[in-house]
C-alpha cells in the first residue's frame, strides 16, 4: 500500500529497431531535419550525476526522538505536544505571541494531546497519523504520496489540502524537505528532450521516445545521473497544451536553436517539477534555461515562483532557478508597432511633414527596452497579417487583484535586481494597458516554432557573444 | 495652416523607469512613473527644465495617474499608486515646497473592491473625482475630507447617482471635471463614455460612437466639448448642449495606434493627443485635422500636456510660444515649443 508504483514506461525502453522506426515515421518536414540527427547511434554522451541529499536520515533521526519524548509523556501520564509550526508564518513568526495565546491551538507552536478543544484533538491525531506513515516509509526505503495518506483515513483528514498542509508544515517545522519525509506529491509535471534519466536501481527513461506526450517527471530523489547528450537550451512552459503540441512535433530536436529539452508543470509549479529544474541548473549552470509563459499576472508569479521559490515552501532545499531567463510573453510581443499608419499630417493640405529629428538622434528604442540604451537588436516584426490586440483580452477584476499582489511581492525588497524590475514593469503595464494575452498570442496560426526559434537564438547569441 | 514646433529640450532618462503620468501647473511639471519617487520639474525658469524637489517614496508600487487642476492656480496635485493609494499634495507657497496633505482613505466595505484608478481635480482645487476598476466615479471634497458623490455605471445605473454599491460597472479608465464646474465625464473599458451633472448628482448623457477602451476624456476649457480617445486610435469630440458626436479626429491609415493620453490647450482651439506608437499630434479641432507629428521614439507615449502659457520667455531671446511636453516608455521628458515669428 506504502509503495511507490511503478510505471511501465519506466521499466524497458524499446529496442533499438523500434528507435529508428518510429523516427522515420514521425519525421517532421525535410528542410528542418539536420543530416547529423538523422543516425541515432552516434550519440554524444555528456553524464553527469545527481548529487544526493542525506537529510533522509537526518528526518528518520528527529522523527524517531520525536517518538521517544511522545511514549516518555504516555508512560507518565503527562500531556504530549508534538511542535508544529506553518511555514507560510515563517516570517512574521513570534514565539512570544503565539505561546501567549491559548485561545486555540491553530497559532502555538505545537499541537497537543490532550488538545484545548475537539479541532485540536483532530489535528494531532492526523498529525501524528502523518508521522507514523512518514516513520514507515523511512524505515522500509519506499516513498509515500500525499494522495495515499489522504486515502489512508479520509474521515480524520477531511480533505486533500489538509494532508498536504500538514506535511509541508511537519517538514517545515523538523527542519528537512516534503522528500526527506519519504512523502512526494503525485507527479505532475512532464518532460520531453533528448536526455537520458539513469534512475536509482538502474532503469533508464529517454525523454525523446514517447514523442506527443512527453515523459511523466520523476521524483528528483529517484534519479541517480542524467545524460545530457548534445542539449544546448531547456524551456519550461506554463501550458501542458503548448508543451504538447511542441513535443509531438518534436521540437526539441528540430530547433533551429539546437538540441533542448522541454519541461511543464502543468500550470502553478509543484515542488517536483522545481526541484528537479533546480537540480539541472545547479549540475549544468551554463545550459540555458528559459520559462514560457501567458503575459498575464498568474504567468508572472508562475515564472517567480520557478525563479525565485515560493514563501510556503521556501524552506525546501534547491528549488529555485535564478538564472532562469524570460522568454516571454512580454507586453513587447503583443504590442508590435503598427507598421503601416501614415501621418495624418501628410494627407492635409499644405501641413508639412512630420518635424525633422535631425538635429536630434532619433534612437528607436524597442518597446521594451528599459535596462540599458542599447538599440533595438531585433528587427521590427513585420506581420501584418493581423493587429496584435485582437489575441489580448481584458484584465477582469482577480488579475489586478492578483497583478498588484506580485507587485507587492516585488516591491517587498529593498534592492530589486534587472530581472525583478523588468517583472514590476510588465506587470504596470499590463495594468495600465489592462490587457492580458496567452502564449498563442504569438503563434502562427497554432505554429509557435518560428517565434521560439527567433527569441532562443538570440539569446543564445547573446550569451556567446559576452563569452 | 500648419504649425511648426520645434524640439526644445529633453530632460533624458529623468526617471528610472517608464514615465506614466504628467501634470503641469503654472510654473512646473510634475512627473510620475513606476518607481516609487514623484519629481517636480521646473518649467517656467530654465530651458533644461531643472529639477526642482523629488518626493521620495511617495507610492512604494509605483504611480500611474497625476492630475492637477486645469486652469487651476497649481497649489494641489493628486497621485494614484498601483496599489491604489490616492494621495493629495499641497504646495506651500513660501517655500515653494510640495508636501503631502492628504491620504484618501482605502474602502473598507467588502462590496467596493476597486481600486482607484483614474483622478481629476475641479479648477479650484475644491474637488478631486476618483474613478475605479468597477466602474464608480466618487467625488471627495479635497478641504473637508469627505466622500460626497458617487456615480454609478454599473447595470443599475442610468439615472441614479445613488450612494450603495450596486452593479458592477466597466472599468472607468478615464475622467475629467470641467472648468465651470459642471459636468463630470468618465471613459470605460467596454467603450462607454458618461457625462454627469454635478449640481443634479446625476448621469445626463451616454456617448456612443467609440466601441473600444477609453483611455482618456477631457473637457474643452469653454466646457463646450467633450474630447475621447482610447483603443480605437481616434478622437471622438462631443457637443455638451446636448450630448451629441458632432466630429472624429483620426490619423489615416487601416489600423491607427492606441491613444494613450490628450489634452486640450488653453485657447481650446488644439487637442494634443499622444500615442503607443510614440507619436504626439496636435490637431486643430475646428477644421478636424491633424496640423503637426512628433516622434522621439518608437516607443510608448504614455502622457501628452500641454503647459500652461506664461507671460515671459523662458530665457532671453526665446520666443514665447506655447509648449507641451511628451513622455513615455523611453523615461525621458521632451518638451517642444511652437515655433513663433518669422
Amino acid at each position: 500500500m506504502y509503495f511507490w508504483p511503478i510505471r511501465n514506461q519506466y521499466l524497458h525502453p524499446p529496442s533499438q529497431p523500434t528507435i529508428s522506426n518510429s523516427h522515420e515515421r514521425r519525421s517532421p518536414p525535410l528542410e528542418r531535419l539536420s543530416p547529423v540527427r538523422a543516425s541515432s547511434t552516434r550519440v554524444h554522451h555528456n553524464i553527469v550525476t545527481v548529487p544526493q541529499s542525506h537529510s533522509s536520515d537526518d528526518a528518520l533521526t528527529k522523527i524517531e526522538a520525536l517518538f521517544e519524548t511522545i511514549v516518555d509523556a504516555i508512560s507518565v501520564g503527562s500531556p504530549v505536544a508534538i511542535p508544529y509550526r506553518r511555514s507560510t508564518n515563517a516570517r512574521v513568526f513570534n514565539p512570544i505571541a503565539s505561546a501567549s495565546n491559548p485561545r486555540d491551538g491553530r497559532h502555538m507552536d505545537s499541537v497537543r494531546f490532550p488538545g484545548r478543544n475537539p479541532q485540536e484533538l483532530r489535528r494531532f491525531e492526523a498529525l501524528f497519523r502523518i508521522i507514523e506513515i512518514s516513520h514507515e516509509a523511512l524505515q522500509s526505503g519506499t516513498l509515500v504520496t500525499k494522495r495515499n495518506i489522504y486515502y489512508q483515513n479520509m474521515e480524520l483528514f477531511r480533505s486533500q489540502s489538509v494532508v498536504d498542509e500538514m506535511v509541508d508544515n511537519l517538514a517545515f517545522t523538523l527542519g528537512v524537505g516534503r522528500n526527506d519525509l519519504n512523502i512526494v506529491a503525485t507527479a505532475k509535471g512532464l518532460v520531453a528532450g533528448q536526455v537520458e534519466l539513469i534512475m536509482r536501481g538502474g532503469s533508464r527513461i529517454n525523454c525523446a521516445e514517447i514523442s506527443d506526450s512527453g515523459v511523466l517527471l520523476p521524483s528528483i530523489s529517484a534519479v541517480e545521473k542524467i545524460d545530457f547528450q548534445s542539449v544546448k537550451w531547456l524551456l519550461v512552459i506554463e501550458k501542458e497544451a503548448t508543451f504538447r503540441t511542441l513535443s509531438a512535433s518534436r521540437y526539441y530536436t528540430v530547433s533551429r536553436a539546437g538540441s533542448g529539452i522541454l519541461v511543464t508543470g502543468k500550470g502553478y509549479p509543484d515542488l517536483a517539477t522545481r526541484k528537479f529544474l533546480a537540480t539541472i541548473h545547479s549540475v549544468r549552470p551554463r545550459l540555458l534555461m528559459f520559462a514560457l509563459v501567458d503575459f498575464d499576472p498568474h504567468g508572472i508569479s508562475v515564472l517567480r515562483t520557478y525563479q525565485y521559490g515560493s514563501q510556503r515552501l521556501d524552506h525546501e532545499k534547491r528549488t529555485k532557478v535564478f538564472g532562469l531567463i524570460w522568454l516571454g510573453i512580454r507586453s513587447s510581443d503583443v504590442l508590435l508597432n503598427t507598421v503601416m499608419t501614415q501621418d495624418c499630417s501628410a494627407n492635409s493640405q499644405g501641413s508639412q511633414s512630420s518635424q525633422d529629428l535631425s538635429s536630434q538622434e532619433s534612437i528607436a528604442y524597442s518597446v521594451d527596452a528599459f535596462e540599458d540604451e542599447r538599440p533595438a537588436k531585433r528587427p521590427r516584426n513585420q506581420r501584418t497579417k493581423s493587429h496584435p490586440s485582437d489575441y489580448t483580452a481584458p484584465l477582469n477584476e482577480r488579475d489586478r487583484e492578483k497583478a498588484v499582489s506580485v507587485l507587492r511581492d516585488i516591491c517587498g525588497t529593498t534592492r530589486l535586481d534587472a530581472t525583478e524590475r523588468e517583472h514590476k514593469l510588465e506587470l504596470q503595464r499590463m495594468l495600465i494597458l489592462n490587457i492580458k494575452a496567452e502564449i498563442q498570442a504569438v503563434d502562427d496560426f497554432g505554429d509557435i516554432t518560428n517565434w521560439l526559434d527567433e527569441r532562443l537564438l538570440e539569446h543564445s547569441r547573446d550569451v556567446n557573444s559576452h563569452q | 495652416m500648419s504649425k511648426q514646433y520645434l524640439t526644445l529640450h529633453t530632460v533624458d532618462q529623468a526617471h528610472p523607469t517608464e514615465i506614466f503620468s504628467l501634470a503641469p501647473t503654472p510654473n512646473t511639471l510634475i512627473s510620475a512613473s513606476g518607481s516609487s519617487h514623484l519629481l517636480i520639474h521646473s518649467t517656467t525658469t530654465s530651458p533644461t527644465f531643472p529639477l526642482t524637489q523629488t518626493l521620495s517614496n511617495a507610492h512604494r508600487l509605483g504611480c500611474h495617474h497625476i492630475t492637477t487642476a486645469r486652469g487651476g492656480p497649481g497649489n494641489t496635485f493628486v497621485s494614484v499608486g498601483f496599489g491604489g493609494d490616492t494621495k493629495v499634495w499641497h504646495r506651500n507657497p513660501e517655500t515653494d515646497q510640495w508636501s503631502l496633505y492628504w491620504t484618501l482613505p482605502t474602502p473598507d466595505n467588502k462590496k467596493e473592491k476597486g481600486d482607484v484608478w483614474a483622478v481629476a481635480l475641479s479648477a479650484d482645487e475644491g474637488y478631486l473625482a476618483a474613478t475605479t476598476s468597477d466602474g464608480r466615479i466618487h467625488v471627495w471634497d479635497v478641504l473637508g475630507k469627505a466622500k460626497i458623490q458617487t456615480y454609478e455605471t454599473g447595470a443599475s445605473a442610468g439615472g441614479g447617482g445613488g450612494h450603495d454599491s450596486v452593479g458592477t460597472g466597466s472599468f472607468a479608465m478615464a475622467v475629467d471635471l470641467s472648468r465651470d464646474g459642471k459636468f463630470t465625464a468618465s471613459g470605460h473599458e467596454n467603450g462607454g463614455v458618461y457625462v454627469f451633472n454635478n449640481d443634479a448628482g446625476r448621469m445626463v448623457y451616454s456617448l456612443s460612437g467609440l466601441a473600444k477602451p477609453i483611455r482618456a476624456v477631457a473637457f474643452s476649457p469653454g466646457c463646450k466639448r467633450l474630447a475621447a480617445a482610447g483603443n480605437a486610435g481616434i478622437i471622438a469630440i462631443y457637443d455638451m448642449q446636448h450630448g451629441e458626436h458632432v466630429a472624429n479626429l483620426s490619423a489615416t491609415g487601416t489600423r491607427p495606434a492606441w491613444i494613450t493620453s490628450i489634452d486640450w490647450n488653453d485657447t481650446g482651439e488644439y487637442l494634443l493627443s499622444g500615442s503607443l506608437d510614440g507619436k504626439v499630434r496636435v490637431w486643430d479641432v475646428a477644421r478636424g485635422v491633424c496640423v503637426a507629428t512628433h516622434s522621439e521614439t518608437e516607443s510608448a507615449l504614455w502622457c501628452v500636456r500641454w503647459l500652461p502659457k506664461s507671460e515671459k520667455a523662458l530665457a532671453p531671446g526665446m520666443g514665447k510660444g506655447e509648449m507641451f511636453v511628451a513622455a513615455g516608455a523611453n523615461r525621458s521628458l521632451t518638451f517642444y515649443r511652437e515655433a513663433t515669428g518669422s
